[in-house]
């Protein structure tokens, strides 16, 4: 029995080879999710450990999340005269106040541009010594101290900087100034992870980071013996309020967890493609089981005539499938490596360099590859398996083709799928499952529920369809046209069957494309009608906070009207801990247009306070009346409700906002996100006065080469850049879809033309010629194709305007839908059958008539 | 030439017999009869022709005989077991036990060798089986030198020779053929016809054999004729010239 299965499966290899790719494909993409996220967290937590190596305890401020907004994030907050004091302690060794600060000081190259990493950020540290205090390591060159600064290797080399050189350092006080570069320093053994890094001697990088006389901690080294614990317990009664003292292992273990929620949320997101891959491969695998057991109609009937028991045969196709599903899940685990490489290589074409370190294959991994590839190859046999069960011995003598199930059987199964599918799907966008854990549940849920459902019913209208759009092809192609479109439109079932990834794989991309189009449209209108400045000063790539010093200078410009600083912070009401927002009020309404419900934004002050008017009504609040915040400083202040707005969404969503003065009295460091300046000549940036105005403001940020200055719709293009990026990111994963969709096709055509080998044989014998038999095949899998793209668009705007519409109004108010970029779909759908079909039709050209017609 | 047809039968020595066998596809006005009350039984140890036109029931008769097909009406027996009380585990239990098929063309499995493909009812069954009577029917067959090819490795006639002995391997009760020699000139049809009957005469198995073509049923010790789906003639010791004779004598 089990010589007559693999013996089946050797024979069939080729046939089978098409199937595995599919199943591979899906579980190398699992695999891959898990072997990626294994490795970047087993880098980080060595480059964790590596970091603290040397520390024993460290003293901090104590953590709080109202502080662990943008404003304070990263920057020195406590002052350094404890320091002395612990060093002279007998159990200390050694006491380093350290500097660590985010995007605040950058090295400028000789363009004059700031040297950065497209997506991780450049840290200034202060240099602790190239002891085993510190992360950093000195890999050429002398430690910096004065006028030296020691950067990594990496942007050593994109700044085309030497040891030796004087570098141009932009400073967090807006001025240049020339440093010389003393030597390249590596961080713990990974590498830094992509990100930059400019080192100083502490009294020189409190100066550059404006934070003379602050640090952000001490790292200590025990004296002899004494143990991290002891030396926290010898130092705590020491600390003013407000610091703690924190042993090396809490430490690395922290740091660890905070890389380790970082990566599973990546993880995640990469898992959540590789399922909807694996997905898309199940059709494919059912599809080619399937197509198998219906050419072995013959030989099944065979073997129940001379004794083999419907059980035998069910478990003949579904050892098959395992000893399938096992080959493909070795070959896919394998596959995660090549997988985990090349998402790698993808990501680090944006900029993020990833730590060096093994891939990392996981027992977990291997567990999770088995189960998941066995599952998905044997359930996809399952049908095809029971199918074979049900043939009858009789068939081992009738010439007779499959027996198609009736139409009204595939409406009532179609509907029994599709149905909860859409009540599902309909549900989760309605918001009626509480959690978001739910809702995305649900819609998955019910949108494969959909997609089966659309699949199944699809075979129902395949035929006809693919006949209509074989129209053209046989009055443009005359005969090989007409063979083309018999061929596409005969087995409705087979060719919705292959269809179906196609479909699925496009509307996935047309829904994302919906959604993200309406979000940009929408984004887009709100700025246009919501930003009143006319230019806009802020830090690319992300809008990193830097500091307002440069708002009383831009004032002081006889072009300029008004200027607006936007900063964030953040605060508490009863211990709930809320994003805040903070402009110069008594500008900020010509700055940004936040329609305004009730009140006067203008009157603001130190103890006013602007609510959106949705939260106001939420928490029974009105104009008039207090709210007391907590701030991370610990000051806790009452201001009363001056003015209620609607348009939020202009203040990222955020329902408080106040007067800028607040926010710079309550955190360590005062920043903005971005500054809007208001000018006297008008706003049209093509006239002589505009350009002359934005010439004095470029001059007045000439220092600070990190600051751009846009005006108002550059401005709005580049937030738009931004999410159209995070389009293509989604839209390339999800492409994967198409890849696996368009081996179905391959796979579809070779069994096919493996079917019609004796037609084949008679067309050829008749006359017809190679490249004649070639464009029939061709045509035949465009249709194919050209159908699955049709259903997939036409499916994926069904599922965009679903979820656009569902989503409020305050956040997407309306539809909007990339025509241009969906008839580019239409055609990719159509050259992947032109693509798929190269390789079936080169083979049934070749083959040799006299043997096709003797084919059984 | 009496066209008499032959009095209902249950005997004794029949491996197989059908009693008011009726087969009856469509219903109302448009119902085919395939079968019409067929009363008929095949002795052990004796091999036996089926004829008859196109359409005549022949092949419908010996599905319903070999449990491969359903009767509307009726009943037959392989030995004692009235096929049609079977259910689909049952029937397939007496198809691996008690029957075996031959049939015109493609009856073997492509990815299994000749020795592989005779043994496979037995093996399905998951039951020891008699080696040296396996090998006594490859080597009758003249097979011997062959058991190692794949069935595209040997001639139309060796396939054959493959496929009868698959079927006697097992020593059922029975053997069905479905024109076994249809597809095969006439030499290497004599030569397994020859064998088929060796097979009766000396090992004393019973075959059942459908087929249209004269000299082949000449081989059996006995030929019967249907037509419209009713038996209506037999015929003891059919030489080919008899056989013809009676053809032409029912189509008149």
């Amino acid at each position: 029995m089990l010589k007559l299965i693999v013996r089946g499966i050797v024979a069939n290899l080729g046939r089978l080879i098409l199937t595995l790719i599919a199943v591979v494909l899906g579980v190398s993409a699992v695999s891959g999710s898990f072997i990626l996220a294994d490795s970047l967290r087993s880098v980080f937590n060595q480059i964790s450990e590596d970091a603290l190596a040397g520390i024993d305890a460290q003293v901090r401020p104590i953590p709080s999340d109202i502080a662990s907004a943008f404003g304070g994030g990263g920057l020195p907050t406590f002052d350094e005269s404890i320091v002395d004091e612990l060093e002279a302690l007998p159990e200390v060794d050694r006491a380093a106040g350290q500097v660590s600060a985010i995007e605040r000081v950058y090295t400028v190259d000789a363009e004059g541009e700031i040297v950065r990493p497209a997506g991780p950020p450049v840290f200034a540290n202060s240099w602790s010594g190239d002891s085993e205090v510190s992360a950093f390591t000195l890999v050429d060159g002398t430690p910096p101290s004065g006028q030296q600064i020691a950067i990594d290797q990496g942007q050593a080399q994109k700044g085309g900087f030497s040891i030796g050189e004087m570098v141009d350092v932009s400073l967090a006080n807006g001025t240049i100034e020339q440093f010389e570069l003393s030597g390249l320093i590596d961080f713990g053994e990974g590498g830094t992870g992509g990100a930059y890094f400019i080192l100083m001697d502490l009294p020189t990088i409190q100066r550059a980071t404006e934070t003379t006389g602050l640090i952000n901690s001490i790292d200590l080294a025990a004296a002899g013996d004494l143990s991290g614990d002891d030396l926290v317990d010898t130092v705590s009664p020491l600390l003013p309020d407000g610091l703690e003292a924190v042993p090396q292992d809490v430490l690395i273990e922290e740091n660890q967890e905070s890389f380790g929620q970082v990566i599973d949320i990546f993880g995640n997101i990469l898992l959540g493609f590789a399922f909807v891959i694996l997905f898309v491969s199940i059709f494919i695998i059912y599809n080619t089981f399937a197509i198998l057991v219906g050419q072995r109609t013959r030989q099944l009937g065979l073997l129940r005539s001379i004794g083999a028991s419907a059980n035998q045969i069910r478990f003949m196709v579904l050892i098959e499938a395992v000893l399938i599903g096992l080959l493909a899940s070795l070959i896919g685990l394998l596959g995660g490596i090549g997988v985990a490489s090349l998402l790698k290589w993808v990501f680090s074409q944006g900029g993020n360099q990833f730590p060096e370190g093994p891939l990392e294959i996981q027992p977990r991994t291997i567990a999770v590859v088995f189960a998941v590839g066995l599952f998905v190859t044997v359930a996809s046999a399952l049908i095809p398996a029971f199918r074979a069960a049900k043939v009858a011995p009789l068939e081992a003598v009738r010439d007779g083709g499959r027996k198609e199930r009736s139409a009204s059987f595939r409406v009532v199964t179609g509907s029994i799928v599709l149905v909860p599918g859409l009540i599902l799907f309909g549900l989760a966008l309605a918001g009626s499952f509480e959690s978001t854990r739910n809702t995305f549940v649900g819609l998955g849920v019910g949108g494969a529920l959909i997609f089966i459902g659309v699949s199944m019913l699809s075979a129902l209208f395949a035929g006809v369809v693919a006949s209509g759009l074989g129209l053209p092809v046989q009055s443009i192609k005359g005969i090989t046209g007409r063979l083309a479109r018999d061929n596409a439109s005969r087995n409705p079932q087979r060719t919705s069957a292959t269809a179906t990834a196609l479909m699925i794989g496009l509307a996935l991309i047309t829904g994302v494309a919906i959604l993200t189009a309406s979000v940009i449209r929408n984004f887009d209108e709100i700025l246009e009608d919501a930003i009143g400045s006319d230019l806009v000063l802020y830090q690319p790539p992300q809008g990193q906070p830097f500091s307002p010093a440069l708002i009383e200078p831009l004032k002081a410009l006889d072009e300029v009207e008004t200027v607006s600083g936007y900063a964030a912070f953040r605060g508490a009401i009863d211990d709930d801990v809320f994003d805040l927002r903070a402009w110069d009020s008594d500008t900020g309404a010509s700055v940004i247009n936040m329609g305004l419900t009730d009140g006067t934004l203008e009157s603001l002050g130190t103890d006013g306070i602007a609510v959106f008017d949705e939260t106001a009504t939420e928490r029974g609040l009105s104009l008039g009346d207090s709210v007391t915040f907590e701030f991370e400083d610990g000051a806790f202040e009452d201001f009363e409700i001056r003015a209620l707005y609607d348009n939020s969404q202009v203040v990222d969503g955020v329902s408080w906002l106040f007067d800028r003065a607040v926010a710079s009295e309550h955190v360590a460091t005062d920043t903005v996100l971005w500054i809007g300046v208001s000018l006297v000549g008008g706003d049209d940036p093509e006239s002589a006065a505009f350009a002359d105005a934005q010439a004095k403001v470029e001059a007045i940020v000439k220092d600070q080469p990190q600051i751009e200055v846009q005006n108002n719709s550059e401005f709005r293009q580049a937030q738009i850049d931004q999410l159209n990026q995070i389009q293509i990111l989604i839209i390339g994963l999800l492409a994967m879809c198409i890849v696996v969709a368009f081996f179905g096709i391959v796979n579809t055509m070779v069994l096919s033309i493996l079917e019609r080998t004796r037609e084949i044989g008679l067309l050829r014998a008749v006359g017809t010629t190679r490249s004649q038999l070639r464009t029939a095949i061709r045509w035949e899998a465009v249709i194919v194709s050209l159908f699955g793209s049709l259903l997939g668009v036409i499916m994926g705007i069904g599922l965009g305007w679903a979820t656009v519409t569902a989503i409020p109004d305050s956040f997407l108010s309306f539809v909007a839908i990339p025509w241009g970029q969906i008839a580019i779909y239409l055609v990719i759908g159509a050259l992947i059958g032109v693509v798929a079909a190269l390789f079936p039709g080169a083979r049934a050209a070749r083959l040799n008539v006299l043997d096709a017609i003797a084919h059984e | 030439m009496t066209t008499v047809p032959p009095a209902p039968v249950v005997m004794d020595n029949a491996a197989a017999y059908a009693v008011n066998a009726s087969k009856v596809y469509g219903a109302g006005d448009t119902a085919v009869h395939a079968l019409r009350d067929v009363n008929v039984g095949f002795e052990r140890g004796r091999f036996t022709a089926i004829m008859g036109p196109s359409g005549s029931g022949k092949s419908t008769l010996m599905h319903c005989m070999a449990g491969l097909d359903r009767l509307t009406g009726g009943e037959t027996y392989i030995g004692d077991t009235a096929v049609s009380t079977l259910n689909d585990k049952q029937l397939t239990e007496l198809r691996r036990e008690k029957v075996g098929f031959i049939f015109q063309a493609f009856n073997l499995i492509p990815t299994l060798n000749a020795r592989e493909n005779i043994t496979l009812p037995m093996d399905l069954g998951g039951r020891d089986y008699d080696n040296a009577w396996v090998d006594e029917v490859i080597s009758t067959v003249g097979l011997a030198d062959r058991v190692t090819h794949r069935p595209n490795e040997l001639s139309g006639g060796q396939q054959q020779r493959v496929a009868v002995a698959r079927a006697l391997a097992s020593r059922p009760a029975i053997v069905f053929g479905d024109e076994p020699t249809g597809n095969l000139d006439s030499r290497t049809s004599a030569d397994i016809l020859s064998f088929m009957r060796q097979a009766v005469d000396d090992l004393g198995q019973t075959i059942v054999m459908v087929t249209h073509d004269a000299v082949s049923a000449s081989y059996a010790h006995r030929a019967l004729f249907l037509a419209d789906g009713r038996m209506v003639q037999e015929l003891a010791d059919p030489t080919p010239d008899k056989v013809y004779d009676t053809i032409l004598n029912l189509e008149s």
